[in-house]
């Protein structure tokens, strides 16, 4: 289906011209598009965005999140910020930075690739153990800006690197972020990479992630969302090689009116691969949770393992979810499974809790923190286990007061 | 001042009364046996005391320590000492039995007006009560009673019923589902904690569950009322004859 033009969205030529910046002719993906049913960009389109210039602070703002022992890379408003960054990594990681060619592919894309001032390229030739934490920060201001980060990993084969990305923004403003990921993991290689979008309230977040994982590469991936107006992380994974193993997961943890879509694609070409994902949110307020998750399985990829769930905890009546899982499958030698759920909190279990002493809200939060330990448990890094937990633990905490 | 009385007490599921003015009285340092038929409302008066939603007092009151309790929360009145050993124990997947205890325990702490229990301290006890029960210690690190076996589960009621020292505890049909060895290590854990400030409220089908924890008083409920009391030897006699007599008397 052709996207149709949402014509007085900001972003058209006439914008780029006023603004002095290359034109972009496409147009954001209106409602008709299938793949963006769930998510309506007619809030983006009301806002007018300039492009968002370097906001100059020598250190970072203090609501930044930090990893002790980890490199740090820091992107302002999509720029690298070398002063704010790490700048020895050690050996087996070589970062630089430089304009990137336009890339078809979607119209978000094409967007970024317009107005991107460069990306972020990470090249990994070897194990390299420090932990390298991205974090892009949207820092508008007087006008709403929108911000383009581009970021590009190449992991050699054998090599071997956990990357974490922290979308994150100024208090009290209103932005767009629309980051470009691509990943390429070698033959052999291991890339793991931990995403948490915890944007400020008034934040539009559109993230695209395009991942190729070659023969017996490992990619493993999970994406927290936590805050935003409006975030979508799409995620699309090819594997390309025989014996590539890929485990994509996510939890989400929403409130007040925030939307959080997470759409993957995951594309098996290849015999021998597997694919796993789990996905797993609670919805609170009046919040609006999205699910899409494509599994297309190719004639020659035989053997294909490739498994998908999503689950939902409501925690009111106000929040809506939207689940979609599509299986396409070519082979006919493969396992392949997709499940979804949704529910409430289990009044025995809530009942049961109480009775041993334990307060309403206590109990709520150790069921809710329950619900999404077995999405926890995916993230096979033991620190990043413990600071995402964290992350959720501080949401529920900040929900009961 | 008797520790646990429940007065006249009259109570509804789904608009149907099940429980028609039971009167019982617990001095601190008893233990009391209730027995009956299935469906009589030996479940109903466990969960009305302990304050699950769906059961409609409509008359009558239950007093701990001389205060009405029927107007708290649940967790309210466990934190004044009343614990309800669970028929059917809930599994809560994604929640550690270690993660569980130490909430319900440092719950009760804080209402005591004491600090919460340091993390080493916490450990010493766990092994310590689960060593007395027959515990493999890494049982905590598991999800609450997720693939416990019937007797695990009990064994893990009981477990916390020690940690969490009740004035009032309420075993609810705690013999179903065990055989005779987890019988009796249940029963060993629930008579090591029998205390002059203490009662217990053991309710049962079976008389085989007072040959391990000997009640002082044994009661009939029947039609939503104590039909008979009477000492320990009443257990023996209802095994013996049954209980028709109660019934077509009630009726």
């Amino acid at each position: 289906m052709k996207p149709s033009l949402l014509t007085d969205h900001p972003f058209g030529a006439d914008y780029a011209k006023r603004l002095g910046v290359p034109a972009w002719n496409g147009a954001l993906p209106g409602p008709k598009v299938e793949e963006w049913r769930f998510t309506p960009l007619r809030a983006l389109t009301k806002v007018s965005f300039t492009p968002a210039t370097g906001v100059g602070f020598d250190t970072l703002p203090r609501n930044i999140p930090m990893i002790a022992g980890a490199a740090r890379l820091v992107l302002v408003n999509g720029a690298y910020r070398k002063t704010l960054s790490t700048v020895d990594l050690g050996k087996g990681v070589e970062v630089t930075h430089g304009k990137v060619a336009a890339k078809e592919g979607s119209s978000l894309i094409a967007l970024n690739a317009a107005y991107a001032p460069e990306s972020l390229v990470i090249h990994v030739t070897a194990k390299v153990k420090k932990l390298i934490h991205i974090i892009s920060i949207g820092a508008s201001g007087a006008e709403p800006a929108a911000l383009h980060p581009r970021i590009t990993v190449t992991a050699e084969s054998g090599a071997e690197i956990t990357l974490v990305e922290s979308h994150v923004g100024l208090p009290g403003q209103t932005y767009f972020s629309n980051p470009v990921t691509s990943i390429t993991v070698g033959a052999g290689a291991t890339v793991r990479r931990y995403v948490s979008v915890d944007e400020d309230s008034a934040a539009f977040h559109l993230a695209t992630s395009l991942v190729k994982v070659a023969g017996g590469g490992t990619f493993e991936a999970f994406h927290l969302g936590l805050g935003g107006a409006l975030v979508r992380q799409e995620i699309r994974v090819a594997l390309t090689g025989e014996n590539a193993n890929v485990r994509l997961n996510g939890a989400y943890a929403l409130d007040g009116t925030s939307h959080h879509d997470f759409t993957t694609l995951m594309d098996h070409a290849f015999p021998n691969c597997t694919s796993s994902q789990v996905f797993k949110g609670v919805v609170d307020g009046e919040s609006h949770g999205v699910y899409q998750g494509r599994i297309h399985v190719a004639r020659d990829a035989q053997k294909t393992d490739a498994r998908q769930v999503h689950k939902a905890l409501f925690l009111a009546r106000g929040p809506a979810i939207d689940c979609k899982p599509e299986l396409e499958i070519y082979a006919d030698d493969v396992q392949c499974a997709h499940g979804a759920a949704t529910g409430e909190i289990d009044e025995n279990q809530l009942f049961y809790l109480r009775s041993r002493g334990i307060d309403d809200a206590t109990a709520r939060g150790l069921l809710i923190e329950g619900f999404l330990a077995d999405a926890m448990a995916e993230i096979h890094h033991e620190g990043m286990r413990e600071l995402f937990t964290a992350d959720v633990t501080r949401w529920l905490k900040a929900r009961r007061t | 001042m008797s520790l646990l009385e429940i007065k006249n007490l009259h109570a509804s599921v789904a608009g149907k009364e099940i429980l028609k003015g039971v009167n019982l009285t617990l001095e601190p340092g008893e233990v009391h046996a209730i027995m009956g038929p299935n469906g009589t409302g030996k479940s109903t008066l466990s969960n009305v005391i302990a304050g699950r939603e769906g059961y409609e007092v409509t008359k009558g009151g239950v007093l701990l320590d001389g205060k009405d309790i029927l107007a708290m929360e649940p967790d309210e009145r466990a934190r004044a000492g009343i614990f309800l050993a669970f028929q059917y124990p809930v599994e809560i997947p994604g929640v550690t039995t270690s993660a569980f205890l130490k909430t319900a325990l440092n719950a009760k702490r804080r209402a005591e007006g004491k600090s919460e229990i340091d993390a080493m301290e916490f450990m010493k006890l766990v092994k310590k009560k689960t060593e007395a029960l027959g515990m493999p210690y890494d049982m905590i690190k598991r999800a609450l009673n997720v693939g416990f076996s019937g007797g695990e589960k009990k064994r893990a009621e009981v477990l916390q019923m020690t940690m969490l020292e009740p004035r009032v505890a309420i075993l609810d049909e705690t013999d179903s589902g065990l055989d005779i060895d987890a019988l009796r290590v249940v029963s060993e854990g629930v008579n090591s904690l029998r205390a002059p400030d203490r009662a217990f409220l053991v309710i049962t089908h079976y008389q085989r569950l007072l040959d391990y924890i000997v009640p002082d008083h044994v009661h009939v409920l029947a039609n939503g009322r104590i039909a008979a009391s009477g000492g320990k030897e009443l257990a023996l006699e209802l095994e013996a004859e049954g209980y028709a007599k109660y019934l077509n008397a009630a009726a």
